[in-house]
């Protein structure tokens, strides 16, 4: 075993030498032309290659072998659950304050509730319906065809025609038991809107056809 | 004895051809690029456009070959392989031969691959607008074409190795372990993630499917970025830098660092384009830890780019080609630094799917490839053709014009990336719903994809005063071969295999490694062993390499003397990363992790919707992965009993299609149940006639969506014939389709495709230019069209049965989140009571 120290040949010139010595090392070879200096890795950069190579271990006995954090799927459905509790305790406030004569005489006569109700129908329902709510659409040829949807100008209201059976049919989507129009199906809008939105889509739809909905006399009272 | 000494001519002819192949096809490909860029602001650019400009001589709502889902692989194989790949082989080719000091080994090999590798390209160019696709990115060329570039690949492979056997230089400078990583690697990434089975000569399905196709496709398509992309620039930058500059490289040291952990690391990080969707966690981990670590050795290429340059910086006032270099460095960093930083978890639930990570492919693609290849060119033609550079103004021009263009094009994409990110999470005040529809979020970032468009314009126009100005170069110069005199070198690569494996650096780090795997994958506590027994090893090599500094770092200068075993060892580390997170999932047997769903099997006619899906490259745009996130959840997938994209719902799919990018809405909740009464016909979220009205023209359903019509599909027949060829082929990779006899399978497709179409008649679908046919001829019409098959996939899209479980994840062996469960159990019974 030799040591430094009684080693007869001169230490080779490298990085750690350079920076003792306060110069750059330059090495021998050439390669068409092409030097190389031998400097010293800079510490920033040290710091960095470290630091990254150590989180590796670290996190990994922390998540498997310690046992710390949530998985994924343990964190999304308590996250779930807590946004379901929030959707059905929003959507039961709701409804505990929403009867046909509120829809009818409240919503329905409130233009800021209309107009919002109006924006929301467009953007989401047209597609369906269209936008005049004939769920038919004209082409460039001047023909008329049918939407997915049904009409909602007609005067027809095939799931029931008060003004609350609207609110859950939007929020709810076609009945489970019932096959639909031509197979097309509404999708539950309560998964998509807030209680408010929809029921500002009722506002708007009663607003259109006021001579469809009326409270009729035999029901229940509207809240005190 | 004296050295013998002999005259050898470089063969530059190569180099030109390969340069001004580069060149022809960079223009074409960013030309494409920006098409492709504009479609998404402007619809009607899918075909519409071509009414206004034929003065009504064509006439279409949009025309298939040039429809975003089959241009946009179009441009990203012609960037990639035809620009990028012949620029790099020019650049290998002449600096090679230099560094060799000896002309490339076979002229026959130089020609036959430059040939060769144009004719695939032509190949990709006429297959991919013809929907011609294996459906999987950036591997979307057909399968004859595969071979053929494999062919190819070999041909480059045989004639570089065989110049270095034929080297008269004893020691291999850094480009050229660059370019060995290249070669091997790519090799190995482009067949594994092009094994497939064909079922005709332009169709196949991936040996792969679900979860291992994807992770199998994105250990490619990472690595393709590192190992096409990254390595082989760096080996050019190594050469034309310093030569440029004619300055000496920063640091020797820190190339070898960069180098070594560069080709180790790289290869783990495939599963960071996989995050927070249904990949194990395990895999999902590594991915992102060992992003993180390649953030300092990029960086490494970085400094040793830039700090090469100084002393040289009062050059880049004047010379463009430095100003190129500088720049691409400089980008190289940037790119490199906002990779990890996207690979975070948490940063990446924002930005994945979204423009912020097309932005950072281009400040790579424009900024460090771009850059470095125009940098070199400017450097390379008065050289190739003896002359002047024909006009160095021009080429400043370029510089400016190129800068703007990607800062425009990086800038716009980050906006739009990170608001539409940020929009898509954002819910109502009840914190219950989500806020903005999707379409929504795409009007919303209107602005910046114009901007997008302008700032590509710019640096496209650069490119073109570039071709011009080398194509004037080389007119005025005259292209003369280059004679050196050389001393022949015998008596080189004399250590044995032997030599180069059983030394203290190689042995250290193979153990480590060892059990460092094992770390991953052995049972509670054992696992805890094998960790011990990795840092043991590591303390005991950084104390023997303190000790025999000397000896350690002769072995690595002698490695490098040998051509051989150090492409051995380069080999090795390239491949541990891709065996230790492909193999598990390969031997973990499929039941286990399906995670109590198992997807419905397809119908025949379902089957040909999907090879019409990813014909159309419908992946381009639309995910079918629900992440583990709350905002996908929320918006793809509220019912409670369907929730985030469990693993078994996609285990059938060759190829998968998770996706990568959504410019539309993510469709794996779009399928749904048998429709009332109907044999096959399903109907999903929405119905039949939404889908027929959808492709027809996507505004009517969709106001505000940038989708192109699809008027080809109403016309178009389904192709029923070559079904029982598809179905076979898939039987044979495991899919359990049940028996069917060629009749019964053509009979079930034709039949579903009549429920479908009377379904739609019934409800009134009209076609406006088959307006006089009545209801039956309508029907017949539609029964056998590609929409109809179209419709029938959407309708299937994510459909799964249940799987009875008790619930328990059993523990296995390689599955390193089963025994997480196990140790989990108990608190999670706490938290229950």
């Amino acid at each position: 075993m030799s040591t430094p120290l009684n080693n007869t040949t001169p230490e080779p010139r490298r990085a750690e030498y350079a920076s003792r010595e306060g110069e750059i090392v330059i090495r021998p070879h050439e390669y068409d032309g092409i030097q190389e200096y031998d400097q010293m890795l800079p510490n920033w950069w040290l710091a960095i290659f470290f630091a990254t190579l150590l989180f590796f271990p670290l996190l990994w006995i922390g998540y498997y072998q310690l046992g710390f954090m949530k998985s994924d799927e343990e964190k999304i459905n308590s996250q779930m659950a807590l946004i379901e509790k929030a959707k059905s305790k929003a959507l039961d406030e709701m409804l505990a304050k929403l009867d046909d004569d509120a829809l009818i005489n409240q919503w329905a006569k409130d233009p800021a509730a209309v107009a919002n109700g109006k924006e929301t129908y467009l953007a989401n329902c047209s597609a369906c319906h269209a936008q005049d709510r004939s769920a038919k659409m004209v082409l460039a040829g001047g023909q008329s065809i049918p939407l997915p949807g049904l009409p909602l100008n007609d005067g027809q209201w095939k799931y029931g025609a008060s003004a609350l059976r609207q609110f859950q049919l939007i929020n709810d989507g076609t009945p489970a038991d019932n096959p639909g129009h031509n197979g097309a199906r509404m999708e539950a809008w309560g998964q998509k809107m807030p209680p408010l939105k929809i029921v500002e889509v009722v506002a708007y739809l009663i607003s259109e056809n006021t001579k469809d909905f009326v409270v009729s006399t035999g029901d229940a009272p509207a809240n005190p | 004895m004296t050295p013998e000494k002999t005259t050898i001519t470089y063969d530059d002819r190569s180099v030109r051809h390969f340069m001004s192949a580069s060149i022809f096809w960079g223009v074409i490909g960013m030309l494409v690029g920006l098409l492709a860029a504009t479609q998404l602001s402007w619809w009607q650019m899918n075909g519409k456009f071509l009414e206004a400009i034929s003065f009504g001589l064509f006439k279409a709502e949009g025309l298939s070959y040039i429809t975003f889902g089959r241009i946009r692989p179009l441009h990203t194989n012609a960037v990639i392989f035809a620009f990028v790949g012949n620029m790099m082989f020019a650049g290998v080719y002449y600096s090679t031969q230099r560094l060799c000091k000896a002309r490339m080994a076979s002229d026959f090999l130089s020609r036959l691959h430059f040939w060769g590798w144009q004719s695939i390209i032509l190949g990709a160019a006429l297959t991919l607008p013809a929907g011609l696709t294996r459906g999987k990115e950036y591997a979307e060329l057909i399968w004859p074409l595969n071979i053929a570039v494999v062919l190819m690949w070999v041909v480059f492979g045989v004639n570089f190795f065989w110049t270095l056997i034929k080297r008269n230089e004893r020691s291999l400078y850094v480009s050229l372990w660059f370019y060995i990583a290249t070669i091997v690697t790519i090799a190995m990434l482009y067949i594994v993630n092009h094994l497939s089975l064909p079922t005709s000569l332009v169709h196949s399905y991936p040996i792969f499917g679900g979860v291992q196709d994807g992770l199998v496709q994105w250990w490619y398509g990472h690595n393709a970025v590192a190992f096409f992309l990254t390595t082989p620039i760096l080996g050019i930058m190594y050469y034309f830098v310093p030569k440029a500059a004619e300055r000496p490289v920063y640091s020797y040291r820190l190339s070898i660092i960069h180098f070594w952990a560069l080709v180790f690391i790289y290869i783990w990080a495939g599963p960071h384009h996989l995050l927070n969707t249904a990949l194990p966690k395990w895999m999902q981990y590594l991915g992102m830890l060992f992003s993180l670590m390649l953030w300092a050795p990029s960086w490494a290429g970085m400094l040793n780019g830039l700090l090469t340059l100084r002393g040289a910086w009062d050059k880049l006032r004047t010379d463009p080609v430095l100003k190129f270099f500088a720049a691409a460095v400089t980008f190289y960093g940037m790119a490199t630094f906002e990779g990890p930083l996207l690979s975070i978890r948490a940063v990446n639930a924002l930005s994945h799917y979204t423009d912020w990570t097309v932005g950072h492919v281009h400040s790579g693609a424009l900024g460090w490839n771009g850059f470095m290849a125009a940098g070199m060119f400017y450097w390379l033609a008065p050289r190739l053709w003896k002359g002047k550079l024909w006009s160095t103004s021009l080429a400043n021009m370029h510089f400016w014009l190129g800068l703007v263009g990607i800062l425009l094009y990086t800038a716009a994409m980050w906006v739009a990336g990170i608001t539409q990110g940020l929009m898509l999470s954002q819910t109502n005040p009840d914190g219950a719903t989500l806020k903005y529809e999707f379409v929504e979020t795409l009007q919303t970032i209107h602005v910046p994809y114009m901007l997008r468009s302008f700032g590509g314009g710019l640096y496209l126009l650069g490119f073109i005063l570039c071709a011009i100005n080398i194509f004037m170069t080389a007119r005025r110069g005259i292209a003369e071969p280059m004679q050196v005199e050389v001393m022949i070198l015998k008596n080189k690569d004399r250590m044995t295999l032997r030599e180069a494996f059983i030394n203290d650096p190689v042995c250290h780090a193979i153990a480590a490694l060892c059990f460092m795997i094992l770390w991953f994958f052995l049972p509670t506590h054992a696992d805890k062993a094998a960790l011990l027994v990795t840092l043991l090893l590591v303390y005991r090599s950084v104390k023997l390499f303190k000790k025999n500094s000397t000896q350690w770092s002769d072995f690595f200068n002698r490695l490098i003397d040998n051509y051989l075993p150090f492409t051995v060892l380069i080999f090795l580390a390239a491949a541990i990363g891709g065996a230790v997170q492909i193999i598990p999932s390969l031997l973990v047997n499929k039941a286990s992790q399906v995670e109590e769903r198992v997807q419905t099997l397809y119908t025949p006619l379902e089957l040909a919707g999907r090879d019409l899906y990813i014909s159309e490259g419908c992946y381009n745009c639309h995910s079918q992965m629900i992440r583990t996130l709350v905002p996908d959840v929320m918006r793809y997938g509220p019912l409670p009993d369907q929730g985030y994209s469990r693993l078994g719902e996609s285990i059938y799919d060759h190829p998968y299609q998770w996706g990568s990018k959504r410019t539309g809405p993510d469709l794996a909740r779009e399928g749904g149940i048998l429709a009332a009464e109907a044999k096959q016909m399903r109907i999903g979220k929405r119905d039949n006639l939404w889908h027929f009205n959808h492709f027809m023209d996507p505004r009517q359903t969709s106001p505000g969506s940038n989708m192109p019509p699809y008027p080809w599909l109403f016309d178009a027949k389904t192709d029923f014939k070559s079904l029982p060829q598809k179905i076979a082929a898939q039987r044979t990779l495991g899919v359990p389709w049940p028996a069917l006899s060629r009749d019964e399978i053509e009979q079930s497709a034709r039949d579903q495709g009549m429920e479908i179409a009377s379904s739609l008649v019934k409800a009134g679908a009209f076609l406006p230019d088959q307006a006089k046919l009545s209801d039956d001829q309508l029907r017949n019409h539609l029964a056998e069209s590609q929409v109809i098959a179209l419709i029938s996939y959407m309708q299937k899209v994510g459909t799964y049965d249940v799987v009875e479980s008790d619930g328990k994840r059993p523990v296995k062996w390689l599955d390193p989140d089963s025994h997480r469960t196990q140790f989990r159990a108990a608190p999670d019974k706490n938290t229950q009571n």
